[in-house]
Parts: C-alpha cells; sequence; structure tokens
C-alpha cells in the first residue's frame, strides 16, 4: 500500500504530464474500441445480409451442385429430406429453389445470368428479397411469366417494368429450353453480385422451363439461431447422409465474407500494433522524463536500503497506474462512443459503389464485442508493461553514489 | 573495532582521465565514537565517507565493519547491510518530496518490512523527539531547512542503525539552527550509543566531535582526540 501510495505521488508531480499520457492512452484505446466496433458491427452486417439476402443459414443440395450448377443434379427423394428437416426443432422456416445458369436477353442485348425459382410465399419467410424491389412489385404466386430483375442487370441491358425478356437455358433433358417473361419488378439490394447476375422467377415456372417437375436444386433453411448452424449440420451429416446430399452453411457458400473478416481482422491487428508502440512510447517517455527528474532522489532512495527490485516495482506501478488511467477512460470513451455508433449508424451513401463489392451495409452499425475489448486491453498491458520494463530497469541499475551527487 | 578501513583508494573515471579520491587511507573507528572528517573541497571526505557507509566500493584495499570485510559484498547485500545497520544525512537533505515528513520517516521501516501501525507509531515518536510533532503532516517543501534537516535525521536514525553518517550537515543552516542540530546528535550518541561520522567544514561542528580526521588531497594528513563540549 505505501508504494502505491508512493507511486500514485508520484504520477502527481506533474500533472500535465500524466494527463497527456493518460489521454494518450485513453484516446489509443477508445479509438481501437471504435475500430474494432466498426468492423465488429460490418461483419455482422455482411453475414446478416448475406443470409437474409440469398443463402439463408444452411442449404441442401445433391452432391456436386452447388459447385456445376448442372440441371440435372436434383434433389433425390425432396419429400423425405423435407419432413427430416422440419421434424429438426433448430429449424425455423424452409423453402425450396430451383437454379441453374441461363441467357436473360432482349431484341438488343443478353447476359449470361443465374436463375432462380422461387416459392413466392416462402421464399419472403426466409430473404428479405420483397424489400429490396425498388420498382414494380414482388412476385406473385401464380405469376408463371413474371421476372424479378436487379437494377445494374436492368441497366446494363436496358431493361424497365413490363418489358419482355427471354430466358434460355439447358433443360434436364439436355435441350434448349426458353420462355418470355414480364420484368414485373426491379430490385436493389446494395450487392453488386446479386444486382447484377441473378434473376428471379416463381419456382413452378423454373421447374417447367427446365423439365424438372416436382423437383427442386436447392432446400434453403432458416434456424431460430445462428449459433445452432453447426449441431444442424452434426445431424445433417447423420441423419441425411453425407454421398447424396452436400449441406452446407451461409459462410461456404458465399467464402467471401470471412475471408473480408480475416482481411480486416490482419488490418485492425496492424493497427493495434502501430497504436500500441505509440502509446507505448508516449509511457515510456514520461516514466523516463520522471526518473530523470528525480535522479538524486532514487539515489537515496538507493542509499537508504531501497532494493533494485523494489525500484522496478515502483516504477512498474507508476506506469501500470498511469496505464490504468488511461485504460479506464479508453473503455468508457470507446463504449460510449461505440455504442452511440451502434445506435444511429454511420452513413456510407456516397460510396455505395464500393461497399456494394462486398455484401456490406450502406448504413453502418458500430458493435461492441467483448472479446476483442478484452484482447485490446490485454495486449496494451503486456506490451506498455514490457517497454516500462526499460525505465524501471535503467532506474534500478543507478548507483546510488553517481545518482546522489548527480546534478 | 567497529569499522576497520585498509589501505583503502578511490579512482574515478573522468572521462578518458583516471582521478584519485583517496590515496591508500586507513582509519579505525570505534564504536560509540563521534568522528568528524574535514578538510578542504576535493579532500576525499564525502568519498571516504560514502566508502565506509557501504554505498561505493573502494578501487584499492578492504573495509571491515565488526570483522566482516564489506568492500567485497555484492550490490544486494551491501543494500541490504545499509538498511538494517546505517543511517545517513545527506548533503540537501534529500527528503522524498512527494511524501510528508513523517512518511519520510517512515519509509525506512517500511523498507524493513514493519507494519503499518507500528512504523506509523515510531515514526511519530520520533518526530516528536525532534521537535516537528506537530508539522509531520507537511510535505517538505513546506517545512523550513532547519525543519527539513531534522526529518533528514530522524530518517536517518528511527531504525536504530549502529553507524550514522552525515555529510555536510550544517552547511545549508545558520548557526543556531546548526548548534541545535549537533546538540540533537551529540544526546543521541550519548543515549543510544550510535556511532556517528560526518563530514563537515564547519568550524561549529568541528569543535563539538570526539574525534577530528582531517584530510587532504585524498590523504588522512592527521588524526587527533579532541576535548569534547557537550
Amino acid at each position: 500500500m505505501f508504494l502505491f501510495k508512493l507511486a500514485f505521488l508520484n504520477i502527481t508531480r506533474n500533472v500535465r504530464r500524466s494527463l497527456i499520457t493518460v489521454m494518450a492512452v485513453g484516446v489509443g484505446l477508445a479509438a481501437l474500441i471504435f475500430l474494432w466496433g466498426f468492423n465488429d458491427g460490418t461483419i455482422e452486417q455482411m453475414r446478416e445480409n448475406v443470409i437474409r439476402l440469398f443463402t439463408g443459414h444452411v442449404q441442401i443440395h445433391a452432391r456436386g451442385f452447388e459447385k456445376s450448377l448442372s440441371p440435372e443434379l436434383f434433389l433425390a427423394q425432396r419429400e423425405k429430406v423435407l419432413i427430416d428437416v422440419a421434424a429438426n426443432p433448430a429449424v425455423s422456416r424452409i423453402t425450396e429453389r430451383v437454379k441453374c445458369e441461363a441467357l436473360v436477353g432482349t431484341s438488343e442485348n443478353s447476359r449470361g445470368v443465374l436463375l432462380v425459382g422461387v416459392d413466392p410465399e416462402r421464399e419472403r419467410q426466409i430473404t428479405d428479397l420483397e424489400d429490396h424491389i425498388e420498382a414494380g412489385r414482388y412476385l406473385e404466386p401464380d405469376g408463371n411469366r413474371e421476372i424479378l430483375v436487379g437494377d445494374r442487370l436492368a441497366k446494363k441491358i436496358g431493361l424497365d417494368l413490363d418489358d419482355k425478356v427471354v430466358v434460355m437455358t439447358q433443360a434436364m433433358d439436355g435441350t434448349l429450353a426458353g420462355y418470355a417473361y414480364r420484368v414485373k419488378g426491379i430490385f436493389h439490394t446494395g450487392s453488386q453480385q446479386i444486382d447484377e447476375v441473378s434473376v428471379y422467377i416463381t419456382l413452378a415456372s423454373a421447374q417447367e422451363l427446365l423439365g424438372l417437375g416436382e423437383d427442386v436444386h436447392e432446400i434453403v433453411i432458416q434456424l431460430s439461431d445462428r449459433k445452432g448452424i453447426e449441431p444442424f449440420l452434426e445431424w445433417a451429416k447423420i441423419s441425411l447422409g453425407s454421398e447424396k446430399y452436400e449441406v452446407l452453411k451461409w459462410n461456404e457458400l458465399i467464402p467471401e465474407v470471412d475471408q473480408w473478416t480475416q482481411w480486416a481482422e490482419a488490418v485492425i491487428g496492424t493497427i493495434l500494433i502501430a497504436v500500441m508502440v505509440v502509446i507505448g512510447v508516449s509511457i515510456m517517455n514520461t516514466v523516463l522524463m520522471s526518473i530523470y527528474e528525480r535522479t538524486r532522489e532514487l539515489g537515496v532512495m538507493m542509499a537508504i536500503g531501497t532494493s533494485p527490485s523494489q525500484i522496478v516495482q515502483l516504477i512498474l506501478l507508476e506506469t501500470l497506474i498511469l496505464e490504468g488511467l488511461g485504460i479506464i477512460l479508453g473503455l468508457v470513451g470507446g463504449y460510449l462512443v461505440t455504442i452511440y455508433f451502434g445506435e444511429v449508424g454511420i452513413s456510407f451513401h456516397g460510396v455505395e459503389e464500393a461497399f456494394s463489392r462486398s455484401y456490406m451495409s450502406t448504413v453502418v452499425f458500430t458493435k461492441v464485442e467483448w472479446p476483442h475489448v478484452v484482447q485490446s486491453v490485454i495486449t496494451l498491458i503486456l506490451l506498455t508493461s514490457f517497454i516500462g520494463l526499460y525505465p524501471a530497469w535503467k532506474a534500478s541499475r543507478m548507483e546510488p553514489v553517481k545518482a546522489i551527487y548527480y546534478s | 573495532m567497529f569499522i576497520k578501513a585498509e589501505n583503502i583508494s578511490k579512482v574515478f573515471q573522468d572521462r578518458s582521465l583516471p582521478v584519485t579520491a583517496l590515496k591508500a587511507v586507513s582509519v579505525d573507528i570505534e564504536e560509540g565514537s563521534f568522528t568528524v572528517l574535514c578538510g578542504p573541497s576535493g579532500s576525499g571526505k564525502t568519498t571516504l565517507l560514502n566508502l565506509l557507509g557501504c554505498l561505493d566500493r573502494p578501487s584499492g584495499g578492504r573495509v571491515f565493519l565488526r570483522g566482516e570485510e564489506i568492500s567485497a559484498l555484492s550490490q544486494e547485500k551491501l543494500t541490504r547491510y545499509r538498511l538494517r545497520k546505517i543511517g545517513f544525512v545527506f548533503p540537501d537533505f534529500n527528503l522524498i518530496p512527494t511524501l510528508s515528513a513523517v512518511e519520510n520517516v517512515e519509509y525506512v521501516l517500511w523498507l524493513q518490512g514493519i507494519s503499518g501501525t507500528e512504523r506509523r507509531k515510531r515514526a511519530a515518536a520520533i518526530c516528536e523527539r525532534f521537535g516537528i510533532g506537530a508539522l509531520i503532516h507537511r510535505r517538505p517543501r513546506e517545512l523550513s531547512r532547519g525543519q527539513q534537516q531534522r526529518v533528514a535525521v530522524a530518517r536517518a536514525i528511527v531504525h536504530k542503525p549502529e553507524l550514522v553518517l552525515g555529510d555536510e550537515l550544517t552547511s545549508n543552516l545558520d548557526h543556531k539552527t546548526g548548534s541545535e542540530l549537533m546538540g540533537f546528535l551529540k544526546e543521541l550518541n550519548r543515549e543510544e550509543k550510535m556511532t556517528f561520522i560526518y563530514a563537515t567544514h564547519d568550524p561549529v561542528m568541528i569543535e563539538r566531535a570526539g574525534r577530528v580526521i582531517r584530510m587532504q588531497d585524498g590523504e588522512v594528513v592527521s588524526d587527533e582526540k579532541t576535548r569534547v563540549h557537550a
């Protein structure tokens, strides 16, 4: 306690210098917490965007379908699979899709697309495609010659509402199949992938086009909680068997989100190290200055019996107090700022083009993820304590006589 | 013999030039004695004091305390030795400015591992004895030089060391305060049987010592016992 009191009194000798150091630690940590909050909020939104826009939590296909999109790879024993999956208590909603590569063309332009046949009613329970319709309307359940296109595709091939397009694809029997559809809705999700490449027709229409009968290519599953994905995959592996089906989670279907997460964490890790070094140098400067200013005093302390290890303890304690005050400041500041922007969001409407390539939302809501906060604080404590060892060691190596008569 | 220095010398390196501060000095100090080291500036008083007080190690020769060679001890052992057996009063007092008067005195007891209640009691008692009982919660800068000197002496003796060393104890004090301080030290010497060695130029201090060792150019030029004034 005596040592703590002495350390605390020592850092109050030059209040301004100590305050600057505490501010440096505090602002640095707050910036890191906010940065992590921004990253975590962005990634969380990307995950939800991917899940809510397209993939659901889990999809079941015939083995090899996801890679090849071959129309003949429809789901075997579709009804049994549906019944089994529906019986799983973790499953919240299910829908079915037909998916294939196709060519969409007008009289003047054409474009390769991903044709998706959806059940309009069940689809709207899992994905929020309907919410992204910017012009026109969503698919009617019996709208067998209706098509939804993304705004980017519409712009590229010059489509407008009620325009007629021809969709051509390879049918189940290998023949070329084609139908004409009316554009009933133009959607804008913000995702370049979806807005430029995907078109939607009804499930029945797609089954008819491909000659699939009642069969489908894909079962899309929404679980009641994202945390239930891994247990569901385990269950599916045992219950459905892995030889006929591929059961894929959302981030296997769209791996870009995980790649983005890794990249962002590496960037923030680099920033973290840079911030830590700046904070560490600031603390070391303060403590070194403080040691030089009281060289005689430290010499006297050693002369009257203070051991080198007690000098190290004292200097380290001073470092830790400065650091501790800065951490409290940084935690409170960083938490409040992150929570605030988690409520109001940060708008990036001006750079939507850049965001649209990676499923990012144009309004980012920051999010406090405590493991990242704890990681920042622990790194800060370890690194700055390590840096603080140098002045402590330097002070403990002083020779009492030289220090006392130091001028 | 309480302290015995045998042919001790000390050479400092001033940049690349060696400077000899002590040249083969031998002195014996008896237990309970009151010895003054005097001589002009640069004569080697402080260097000898530092060597006798385990603050520094000689370049040559040996120092014994109660027969144990202390000049060969490691820094760690020397630190422990100083803490247990030696009290120091430094020039300009060198109190810890952030601590109050009583905390400065308490500090040495804390180093010795004495519990909070006991050390506060002992520190307050010695401050009371030195006539600064009413000032114990003041910081050094709030005390006069004479009061600071008393705190420094209280800090040096609170743990009842066998040897008390002082360097230029009265150089910054007026005649009256310096004389009062000497009175205190003599009283301690008599009552606690502590051995005192101090370095000074001050004639008042010199004439009140029981033994005067005169130094010049790093050598002892005279060593005489005097008639002591109380």
